[in-house]
């Protein structure tokens, strides 16, 4: 018992991680990051592959995962400078769609849905086999500490002034002298470098990935966790991840007093529960997710429609 | 002449959601006048006509065309009932054909739809002309012409106008309020806000000064022109 | 060999036409690009397989009522999701339409597994000019598409409800001011499309396979086709899936067919940065 619950506190901490990363992208700056499984899949092929295939020390590998996060973030930063945010979104998508298709179809390299075995583990030797386990959560919970550190740094310095001025308008943010770009990739990259770690830290601790692990439902559950939590909110999303972690664990347990559903029926039945709870906090969180500013009266531009709400203009 | 007001606002309550922009404002139009609203900007003015409109339900107080209280109603609602609202920006369709917007004017009032047509045409020969481009292609005074012959296309009992003026060059401007006279001499109320007072108040039979979301005064447009603490507070900077 | 691929090429735009005319009609009065239609796409193809296969009725009524239950799906999930949260910012609303796709994907799972399947069909030969071979259905693929986008031609050109689609699409607040019911015609949008999604999942389901994830891998081409059209443009929508149709085949001829579906997202990306505004599209101003 004790066993399992440092490895879904552990499978906490690489959520965590990614939330964090995620609540600086979206949560400080408005950027929309729907490619998470992507950095995340980037993160743990390339620490996997330098250890199982080049023989890396994983001491070495899991800093250019970092790296590789990193630049890949600044890269797709780059494109947000002329795209609408919610285009953005779709390219950030499709960044992580193409990880998952390199992943699959790269097979000789990447053993493709085979999966890829990872012996190499950090500090490994060093520790008995029982203390292990808890050796790595330790070491999980302090890049959460660290990921927690530099995005609540960031949001308090002045840096995180501009960065929600670029978040609320980014022309003004531009006029002010802001360099509202170089701003964003930074920030992008710097998620993307937190988002690697995790997914090196995954790789290593699982020691076999494949890329069915990397669906485009990743970013859901780290996007739940972030608005359960409250965007902007470094605390609440660290109980966000926590509550999703317990809703998919939690339900893994029907299977144990309904027979009549299989692994695959419950799975997909999981996932229907967390979608629909999303869609369920969403509704009740009103104003809870993004803070729009933008004033909108009955009928507005923006939504289009009056007849059905005459009551709340 | 104090025929019974065809549209009356009274005591309007009304904002954006966060609170009342006008407090307590009635104005009123007679068949047959132009009455305008003047005031600084900021005093409730875009508020008002668009809470006539419908555009927004007013928190207090009533809206009434004829004896028919419309306050609440959504904007589709009012226009059925005989209101031309023309918005001060994007007030045409711009993907629209020239023809589509008139025909769109017409939406809720299909009777005689050639026949009101031809009015509007007459009206503005130009729309005529150019019926088969894009609204969004032609000039802001055409663009204009297009706006008002949508709202005539139903023979509104009045005719809301929100800033006719704003954007125009200044012989635009001149053209505008002469439009704006043209379609009043056709019988159809006009309701309008300005900032461009004194050509406003010049065509109007009654004026209403708004100040802080409240009506400050009521006149005559005359009296309101003579009137020396009216135009050096509200006027002086247009002249 | 050449010739065959602009065949394959066709069929592959035919097949995302119609959708991308749905995905462009239902930006233009919503405003945001809904990621549920890969949901609605999967629905309308098992909703075909239940009647032809499960209930046993012929095809053409299979793609009869997939339309209808697709439409209905597509109604329910605006009144129960989009409805209530009109007004809150486009990211908030594609959030939302990724988890409904996500839930609708997994009800069709609970009910049907992740196998792939097909529908009860006689096999028949396909038919040969020359070197080119093409089946039965995707002749019937090529002709519905054509149909469906003059169909959607003349009710955007020439009824007054297409008319007033279009303004609504165009400035909904001005729709309103003259009397036009918007919430009325984003129904009558939402229904029509629908029922173009049930249709695709059916074709679909003839000429690749019945699967959860269909209307995934159709998502992203459908998008791209979109985009490349200037998003909100019904006409842009189908030049727009002409061009992707034939540059995901063409692609073929460079990388593993797996890779399709990155050609879209590729497409978008490079298209996005160009020419934000797609190749009919009107400029957008970026907020």
């Amino acid at each position: 018992m004790t066993a399992y619950l440092v490895s879904m506190l552990t499978f906490t901490g690489f959520f965590m991680i990614l939330a964090l990363a995620l609540n600086l992208q979206w949560g400080m700056t408005g950027m929309v990051n729907f490619g998470i499984a992507g950095f995340y899949a980037l993160g743990a092929y390339t620490s996997g592959l330098l250890t199982a295939k080049l023989g890396w020390p994983v001491g070495l590998a899991m800093p250019t995962a970092v790296a590789a996060g990193f630049v890949a973030g600044g890269l797709i930063a780059l494109l947000s400078l002329r795209l609408r945010e919610d285009f953005f979104a779709i390219v950030t998508l499709g960044f992580g769609e193409i990880m998952r298709l390199i992943a699959l179809n790269e097979d000789e390299i990447t053993e493709g849905p085979r999966g890829l075995k990872i012996d190499a583990r950090p500090f490994a030797g060093m520790f008995d086999r029982e203390l292990y386990p808890i050796v790595y959560l330790i070491l999980v919970a302090s890049v959460v500490a660290l990921a927690f550190i530099v995005v609540e740094c960031i949001r308090r310095a002045p840096l995180g002034r501009t960065l929600r001025a670029i978040r609320e308008d980014d022309v003004v943010a531009e006029v002010l002298g802001k360099n509202v770009l170089l701003h964003r990739v930074t920030v992008f990259a710097i998620g993307g470098a937190f988002m690697g770690a995790a997914g090196a830290l995954y790789a290593h601790y699982v020691q076999n990935i494949s890329p069915e692990v990397f669906m485009p439902m990743v970013a859901i559950f780290i996007w739940m966790s972030v608005i359960v939590g409250g965007a902007g909110n470094n605390w609440g999303l660290l109980i966000g991840a926590g509550i999703v972690m317990t809703i998919l664990e939690g339900t893994r347990f029907i299977g144990d007093f309904v027979d009549i559903l299989d692994a695959e029926k419950l799975s997909a039945l999981r996932i229907i529960l967390i979608g629909t709870l999303l869609i369920i906090i969403l509704r009740v969180k009103q104003g809870g997710l993004l803070p729009e500013q933008r004033f909108t009266y009955k009928g507005s531009q923006e939504s289009g429609r009056t007849e059905t709400q005459t009551s709340n203009a | 002449m104090m025929a019974d007001a065809i549209l009356r606002a009274s005591g309007v309550y009304a904002g954006y959601g966060r609170g009342d922009i006008i407090h307590g404002v009635s104005v009123e139009a007679r068949p047959g006048e132009i009455v305008t609203v003047i005031g600084p900007n900021g005093a409730g003015k875009s508020t008002l006509i668009k809470t006539i409109a419908g555009l927004l339900s007013p928190r207090l107080g009533t809206v009434a065309i004829g004896d028919e209280e419309i306050g609440g109603l959504p904007a589709p609602a009012v226009a059925r009932r005989g209101i031309a609202f023309v918005p001060q920006e994007a007030n045409v369709f711009r993907q629209l054909t020239v023809a589509e917007n008139l025909e769109m004017g017409a939406w809720t009032d299909q009777d005689r739809k050639d026949e009101r047509l031809d009015k509007v045409h007459a009206l503005f020969p130009v729309l005529a002309e150019r019926r088969h481009v894009r609204a969004g292609n032609l000039s802001g005074g055409q663009r204009q012409m297009v706006a008002f012959g949508m709202a005539m296309m139903v023979e509104p009992r009045v005719l809301l106008l929100d800033e006719p003026s704003a954007g125009l060059s200044p012989t635009m401007v001149e053209q505008m309020f002469e439009i704006v006279k043209g379609v009043n001499q056709t019988g159809v109320a006009v309701l309008m806000v300005e900032q461009n007072a004194i050509q406003a108040l010049k065509i109007s039979r009654r004026g209403y000064v708004m100040a802080a979301g409240k009506v400050a005064l009521e006149d005559a447009a005359d009296n309101l022109l003579q009137n020396k603490e009216i135009s050096e507070l509200y006027l002086g900077s247009r002249v | 060999m050449s010739w065959q691929i602009l065949v394959n090429g066709l069929v592959n735009a035919a097949l995302i036409a119609p959708p991308a005319i749905a995905l462009s009609l239902i930006f233009g009065v919503m405003r945001f690009p809904n990621f549920a239609i890969g949901g609605y796409i999967t629905v309308g193809a098992f909703f075909a397989y239940a009647v032809n296969v499960d209930l046993g009725a012929p095809i053409w009524l299979a793609a009869i009522a997939a339309m209808i239950g697709t439409a209905v799906v597509v109604w329910l999930s605006d009144a129960l999701v989009f409805r209530p949260m009109q007004g809150r910012g486009p990211v908030t609303l594609l959030v939302l339409s990724i988890a409904l796709t996500l839930i609708l994907e997994h009800i069709v799972r609970l009910f049907y597994g992740a196998d792939v399947r097909g529908f009860d069909l006689p096999l028949q030969r396909p038919y040969r000019f020359g070197d080119i071979r093409i089946t039965q259905e995707q002749i019937e693929i090529i002709v519905l598409a054509i149909a469906i986008a003059a169909i959607t031609h003349l009710i955007l050109q020439y009824t007054r409800t297409g008319k007033a689609v279009r303004a609504t699409a165009d400035n909904p607040m001005l729709a309103q001011v003259r009397g036009i019911d918007t919430g009325w015609i984003i129904l009558l949008t939402w229904l029509y499309c629908g029922m173009l999604f049930g249709l695709t999942g059916v074709l679909a389901g003839l000429d690749l396979v019945i699967e959860p994830l269909v209307g995934w891998y159709l998502t992203i081409p459908i998008f791209a086709a979109a985009i490349l059209g200037g998003i909100g443009s019904p006409y842009g929508a189908m030049l727009g899936a002409l061009l992707v149709g034939l540059a995901e085949e063409l692609t073929v001829l460079i990388l593993p067919s797996t890779y399709k579906i990155g050609v879209g997202f590729v497409i978008i990306a490079i298209l996005l940065l160009v020419r934000p505004q797609g190749l009919l599209g009107r400029p957008e101003i970026k907020k």
